[in-house]
């Protein structure tokens, strides 16, 4: 005993040289080796919370920590009440996740408690004022909290449209500028999503970034912008397009809705023979391609006209060359004959051929073969067979002798 | 003094033996070993030229037989150089050498007619070069597949069956010529000689003489642009006599499928196209029919000159 004794006064000693207030903690504590190095040690039993005045939103969950000291030299058994409480309030004290009446504190332990409690939207804008109260066999403490439960109607999340309508073109994009607002008390992470009408694509983009996002986190009580692009179906007729947006991050949600007016415009769409873009044509002779004009746009194409650009000496005709109008998704046979020049030489030509319409074109690029005219060939056979009669004659004439 | 029969009974017989002599003649190894040389070496070189330029070409073995390495020319303009020579070696004592040999008459003693030697004389001969064409187009493609690690596409096989089917064509003109000389002239050697003269100037001087000609027949006017197209034209006309030159024309068109035209172009012409497409291979044949179908007819009618002469010899024992 005597020399364990030497031996813890050895070392203390030890620290002492090496560091002084090091070797003062150790020589005064004396209950617990786990006890705190603080000089001042509170002396007591007493229930404390590092919130007893607060502002608490109507509806919402609020949770209150609590803890109680024992540092007295006794284990204190305390039966725990919470006063003050408004009937159509629901609250619960909890320790370690159970609800608990009373709590049990070792001497130099510490509990942790919990108070939830939910206050109605009805008693917004009052105070309340709680008191908890711990009794003991020696007596009782009392915490009082005072709650004022916060007079603003929280909705969670306002999404604010700067402008509500837009509008364009079936071919344009339409681009919207939204800001939404987290009005929360917590951070949240909006998912982000829109109603559009079938065949339109929406895709949202943070502020003016480039990056498509599903989602956007809102710090509480600040706000973001929000950019969402739709791009209308492009068969997409004239008229008004309403599009229903909406954010949602647990249970707060918060939508806008905006309009989208098309001004429909019409697109021609020119297309070869069985969809081919390519025919072979004998040089000098007329040959005619069935081509079809389509009108897949969102009106009608008024003052229809149909061109042509090929070589020189070509001749490109249309039938019918101009038609005054064509309806919403109507097409049309136009016959197409292309006369290759008289000395034009085979091989691979493009001729041009446009569709022109008040406010579109479509210009379709035609490959057409010149196969030469097959008259030389006929013109040669005749040269061989002169020759071959010559020969013939030669043989009759001379022959068998 | 009429007689019974066909007069070309007989002539199956004269080709296959005449075909059998030349084959086995000392003079048709020469001269095929020369041509043989000269393509191989000609093909080898395009092969190397083909590996180093070429990335991608949708008509490869076609330009294994125009492809030029110095300092060789290419194996088409070497084949329109040589097969003449070809064709003359065959031909030129194919008729006065039977009668240097007095053999003539013993052949007529056999029973057929006159008319089968001739026709035998040429049909062996032709049978002769299509053989010896088509050994040396089968070695080009195998040389090519073995070099180039690539099979020929159909378009490359259907070209180089016609430029083969037109060489056969040209070949014949050169044979029917030499055969008429043989059949003109009584020696051998002066026969020879005629038949390489024409051969020579053909070949090498008419592209000197045709510019000089056709500044005489059509003179240019300064003050006349279109003396200059009359004047190519001419040239070109007169320039065509000549069976090499068609066949020039002729392997170009075949063996280069780009090339549209052999005559000249006017830009006009040429607006709106897309140069380099290829023509589809009968287009290309159809262009350049006209240089065949003369081709053609200059053989057959050299052929028939030589017949007519040939039947109104005096033929002694």
């Amino acid at each position: 005993m005597t020399q364990r004794t030497k031996l813890i006064w050895g070392a203390a000693l030890a620290c002492a040289l090496l560091a002084g207030p090091a070797a003062y903690a150790q020589t005064t504590t004396t209950s617990s080796m786990s006890a705190s190095a603080e000089t001042m040690q509170a002396h007591g039993y007493w229930l404390t919370t590092p919130s007893p005045d607060l502002t608490v939103p109507a509806g919402k969950d609020v949770t209150i920590p609590l803890t109680i000291n024992n540092e007295t030299g006794t284990t204190h058994l305390a039966a725990l009440t919470l006063t003050g409480v408004p009937d159509d309030w629901t609250y619960s004290l909890k320790a370690n996740g159970f609800e608990v009446q009373s709590a049990m504190t070792a001497p130099g332990e510490k509990v942790d408690l919990k108070l939830d409690f939910t206050a109605p939207t009805s008693a917004a804008g009052k105070s309340f004022p709680l008191q908890l109260t711990a009794k003991y066999d020696g007596g009782q403490i009392n915490l009082p909290i005072n709650v004022t439960v916060a007079n603003i109607s929280d909705t969670g999340a306002t999404l604010e449209p700067e402008l509500p309508g837009l509008r364009g073109t079936a071919t344009s994009k339409f681009s919207f500028k939204l800001k939404l607002t987290n009005n929360g008390y917590e951070d949240a992470m909006f998912n982000l999503g829109a109603d559009v009408p079938d065949g339109f694509n929406v895709t949202f983009k943070k502020g003016y970034g480039s990056e498509e996002i599903t989602g956007l986190p809102v710090k509480a009580g600040t706000s973001e912008n929000i950019t969402m692009e739709v791009t209308p179906a492009h068969n997409a007729e004239a008229g008004d397009y309403p599009v229903h947006v909406a954010t949602l991050a647990g249970d707060v949600t918060a939508s806008a809705d905006l309009v989208m007016e098309i001004t429909g415009t019409p697109s021609l769409s020119l297309s070869g023979p069985q969809g081919r873009l390519s025919g072979s044509a004998v040089a000098g002779e007329a040959k005619t391609f069935p081509f079809t004009l389509e009108n897949s746009g969102g009106a009608p194409a008024a003052n229809v006209k149909l061109t042509a650009t090929a070589p020189t000496g070509w001749k490109v005709d249309f039938q019918p060359s101009s038609m005054a109008s064509l309806p919403v998704g109507a097409s049309q046979d136009v016959v197409v004959s292309i006369t290759p020049s008289e000395k034009g030489i085979a091989g691979d030509y493009m001729v041009s051929l446009r569709a022109s319409a008040d406010g579109d074109s479509t210009t379709a690029s035609f490959r057409t073969t010149v196969e030469t005219s097959t008259m030389w060939g006929i013109v040669g056979l005749g040269v061989i067979a002169v020759a071959v009669i010559v020969l013939v004659l030669a043989v009759l004439r001379y022959g068998r002798r | 003094m009429k007689r019974e029969g066909s007069p070309l009974k007989g002539v199956g017989t004269i080709a296959i033996k005449e075909a059998a002599d030349h084959m086995t003649s000392a003079r048709m190894h020469l001269i095929m070993l020369l041509v043989l040389l000269t393509a191989a070496g000609s093909v080898w070189a395009a092969i190397g030229q083909i590996r180093v330029t070429t990335a991608e070409d949708p008509f490869l073995f076609l330009k294994l037989l125009t492809t030029a390495r110095d300092p060789l020319p290419s194996f088409a303009s070497f084949l329109g150089f040589l097969l003449p020579l070809v064709a003359i070696a065959l031909g030129f004592d194919g008729i006065n050498g039977e009668f240097g040999k007095r053999t003539m008459s013993r052949i007529l003693a056999q029973p057929i007619y006159r008319d089968a030697v001739l026709f035998g004389k040429f049909f062996g001969g032709m049978l002769v070069l299509a053989i010896a064409l088509l050994t040396l187009w089968l070695l080009m493609v195998g040389l090519g597949i073995l070099m180039l690690g690539l099979p020929p596409s159909g378009a490359d096989v259907g070209r180089g069956l016609a430029y083969l089917a037109v060489t056969l064509v040209y070949t014949g003109v050169w044979l029917a010529l030499a055969l008429a000389f043989s059949t003109v002239i009584k020696t051998p050697a002066t026969s020879a000689l005629a038949a390489l003269s024409v051969w020579l100037v053909f070949s090498i001087f008419w592209s000197m003489i045709t510019p000089f000609a056709a500044s005489v027949i059509s003179p240019l006017d300064p003050t006349n642009p279109m003396t200059v197209l009359s004047q190519f034209e001419t040239q070109q006309a007169l320039a065509r006599i000549s069976p090499s030159v068609l066949y020039g024309e002729i392997s170009q068109m075949l063996l280069d499928p780009a090339s549209r035209s052999v005559g000249p172009v006017f830009m006009s012409q040429m607006q709106g196209a897309l140069v380099g497409a290829p023509l589809p291979t009968l287009q290309s044949i159809l262009i350049i029919w006209p240089q065949i179908s003369g081709l053609f007819a200059a053989m057959v009618l050299l052929f028939t000159g030589a017949y007519v002469v040939f039947q109104r010899q005096e033929v002694r024992a």
